[in-house]
């Protein structure tokens, strides 16, 4: 949960009177969430889901100003890259990159691991609503044609049943199921 | 306490965090291609290549800024070996010069770390008495009259009833409370706690919850939520229950609340656990820590831990509180019957400097060393302040943290330091969270006014180059909004 709060200025100074905001100056408050697990507490930092968003949308413009194709194409790709990248980290790796942790997480995806495995909170509620966006925009701005909306459909239908609460440490048909090597 | 962080800046981490990852990854794919294999034939891999991720593909980056070899004692002015590297930093290999650098990075606070003219000629009689090391455990016979007489000295000087030394302050935390807590019982830490505590915490046994940093709302919450639950799965009542707080908070140089905190142990009827490693002998009047400072009766603490290392210039841990608790203590704790004691000449160098902060030398120098190193860190902190600075802790508080925030400001402000022969020490993910990362300065005693002025020369300079001056001074905001208006 960000626990953000957007303030204009700190507290060292004084009122700006009228409420002007000063360009430059947003300032966010910091308190430093108690979770205990280094692989997931930086997500309830303030920023974080601006960021997301930002760095999918700078995607966007990257592919369009690269490979000069038509903007559903780019979107088309941008779905798909997200589905490869946020489902091999979010779903398939498993554990935490640090030693210090003695593999206490070794058979929990991060999806798993964030806020300490309670369902339904709001940062699981983005997480779930940015694929389905995405896939909404991806299929609009491809007109629907048929190959390319297979793929996203996939794509979609991957993501979102991996999220599903009722999903949490379910491994089909023992996918992904011992411990990491 | 909150840290106020500049929107952008956050951003910009995030993205900078997010791009070290993405070529991390890139580089262990191609890695998979090129490495042989490992492990001998049937063997499994012995580390998981995915557990030093962190370690390999981030702290490596910049390693040289980190674990810099010393060739003096840390007193206000130290020098530090100089290194160099040919793989980008795989490896460093010395040159072979040192720097002279004024020392903003030793827990120096009241000046012990050096020679002094009352402990040392008595460190060194010491050692001609009892040699280097007792060569065995505390209850093997290793325990000197050095020993019993610090035992002794620091009971009175915190104003509990008994004490218990240990040779390792990291080991008094992680032997201490596994003998203390067991399965069955709950452990109450604030989130921001020292790994020894939390290492000492997984390896008793009992379960572990968090409460938010320093707020003791939540702590109330928390106590209530775990009473109430009982224990997992059998809600059976807890056998007992502790809570873990420290007296400053070394990354972010914040005093805790104790007052508060004590008022909710109590009512609740939980434990009290306080590890003053860096408030004993540097904060209150007097150096008796934490307690002195808010007026806490030591008596409502129920254990209080600490370690010789900060402030008395030695090394070793030591456990006050009830003599049963101590009593208690000998028989069981790992530390005590099978680690080795500490060693005799540390031991009397602690006797020595506690004999001088309380003044029994015959001098004042122990009142004039808790005073200066007040002047000192209220100063510097101050003039971090008006410089533009983000600085973190309370007032009186040694330790101040600087805000670097971007990944990159960590290396830029470290080496551009040292080129200008300031040794500052930086800390970063996952000591601290992933967004607050910062440079840890810590002020001490033996510090003059030229030294610090120095140091905000060079740290002013080098802000401006790495551009960590996130708050701005109150003339340009003043600047800012005339020229808004007009």
């Amino acid at each position: 949960m960000a626990e953000g709060v957007i303030q204009r200025a700190g507290s060292s100074r004084r009122e700006l009177d009228g409420g002007v905001p000063v360009v430059g100056n947003l300032y966010v408050k910091v308190v430093p969430p108690p979770d205990l697990n280094k692989n997931t507490e930086w997500f309830l930092y303030p920023g974080v889901w601006t960021t997301y968003l930002l760095i999918i949308v700078i995607g966007w413009l990257l592919i369009l100003s690269v490979f000069r194709c038509s903007a559903g194409t780019a979107w088309t790709v941008v779905n798909l890259t997200h589905f490869a990248v946020t489902y091999r980290f979010f779903h398939w790796k498993k554990g935490s990159p640090f030693a210090e942790d003695q593999g206490m997480y070794n058979k929990l995806t991060w999806w798993e691991q964030v806020d300490h495995g309670r369902q339904l909170t709001r940062n699981r509620k983005f997480l779930t609503v940015v694929p389905v966006v995405l896939y909404l925009i991806a299929s609009h701005t491809t007109d629907y044609r048929s190959p390319v909306l297979l793929l996203n459909t996939i794509a979609v239908f991957v993501l979102l049943i991996a999220k599903f609460p009722h999903m949490h440490k379910v491994r089909i048909f023992g996918i992904n199921s011992d411990y990491p090597t | 306490m909150a840290v106020t962080i500049p929107y952008f800046a956050a951003l910009t981490t995030y993205f900078s965090y997010g791009l070290l990852f993405v070529f991390g990854h890139l580089r262990d794919f191609f890695r998979g291609f090129m490495k042989s294999e490992s492990a001998p034939e049937g063997y499994a891999p012995l580390c998981r290549d995915f557990e030093d991720f962190y370690t390999r593909r981030l702290y490596h980056r910049i390693q040289d800024c980190f674990n810099r070899p010393i060739a003096s004692a840390p007193n206000a002015w130290i020098d530090v070996i100089e290194r160099y590297s040919n793989d980008n930093n795989k490896t460093l290999h010395r040159t072979g010069n040192s720097r002279h650098c004024l020392n903003l990075g030793s827990y120096n606070y009241l000046g012990f770390a050096a020679q002094d003219e009352y402990c040392t000629p008595r460190v060194v009689k010491s050692l001609d008495k009892f040699a280097i090391s007792t060569c065995a455990s505390r209850a093997d016979g290793g325990t000197t009259s050095l020993h019993e007489e610090l035992e002794t000295l620091m009971a009175d000087f915190i104003g509990k009833p008994a004490a218990l030394v240990y040779g390792m302050g990291f080991a008094t935390n992680s032997t201490t409370l596994p003998a203390l807590m067991g399965k069955g019982g709950l452990i109450i830490s604030d989130s921001l706690n020292h790994s020894s505590i939390v290492a000492g915490a997984r390896g008793s046994g009992a379960k572990v919850s968090v409460f938010q940093h320093n707020i003791p709302e939540h702590l109330e919450e928390v106590l209530r939520q775990a009473i109430a639950d009982g224990q997992p799965r059998t809600h059976r009542p807890w056998k007992k229950i502790m809570v873990i707080v420290e007296g400053i908070y070394s990354m972010e140089g914040e005093l805790c609340r104790l007052r508060e905190i004590v008022a909710v142990t109590k009512k609740y009827k939980a434990y009290l656990y306080l590890d003053e490693a860096h408030s004993i002998g540097a904060i209150g009047k007097s150096g008796k820590g934490v307690c002195e400072l808010q007026g806490v009766d030591p008596a409502d603490v129920d254990i209080m831990m600490g370690t010789f290392t900060k402030s008395f210039g030695s090394c070793g841990g030591y456990i006050a509180g009830s003599k049963e608790l101590i009593q208690y203590l000998k028989h069981v704790s790992p530390g005590h019957l099978y680690a080795t004691a500490m060693s005799p000449p540390a031991v009397q160098q602690v006797i020595s400097a506690l004999r001088l902060i309380r003044g029994e030398d015959g001098t004042d120098r122990g009142a004039r060393k808790l005073a200066q190193v007040r002047e000192n860190s209220n100063f510097f902190r101050e003039e971090l302040r008006k410089m533009g600075c983000e600085v973190l802790g309370d007032a009186d508080s040694p330790v101040m943290p600087v805000m670097l925030y971007n990944p990159a400001k960590i290396p830029a402000f470290s080496r551009e330091c040292f080129k200008r022969n300031v040794a500052v020490v930086t800390v970063a993910f996952p000591a601290t969270p992933l967004l607050l990362s910062r440079a840890r300065i810590c002020i001490s005693a033996a510090h003059t006014r030229e030294d610090l002025q120095r140091g905000l020369e060079v740290i002013s300079e080098v802000s401006d180059m790495v551009k960590l001056k996130y708050m701005p001074l109150e003339e340009e905001v003043e600047a800012l909004l005339k020229e808004k208006r007009l």
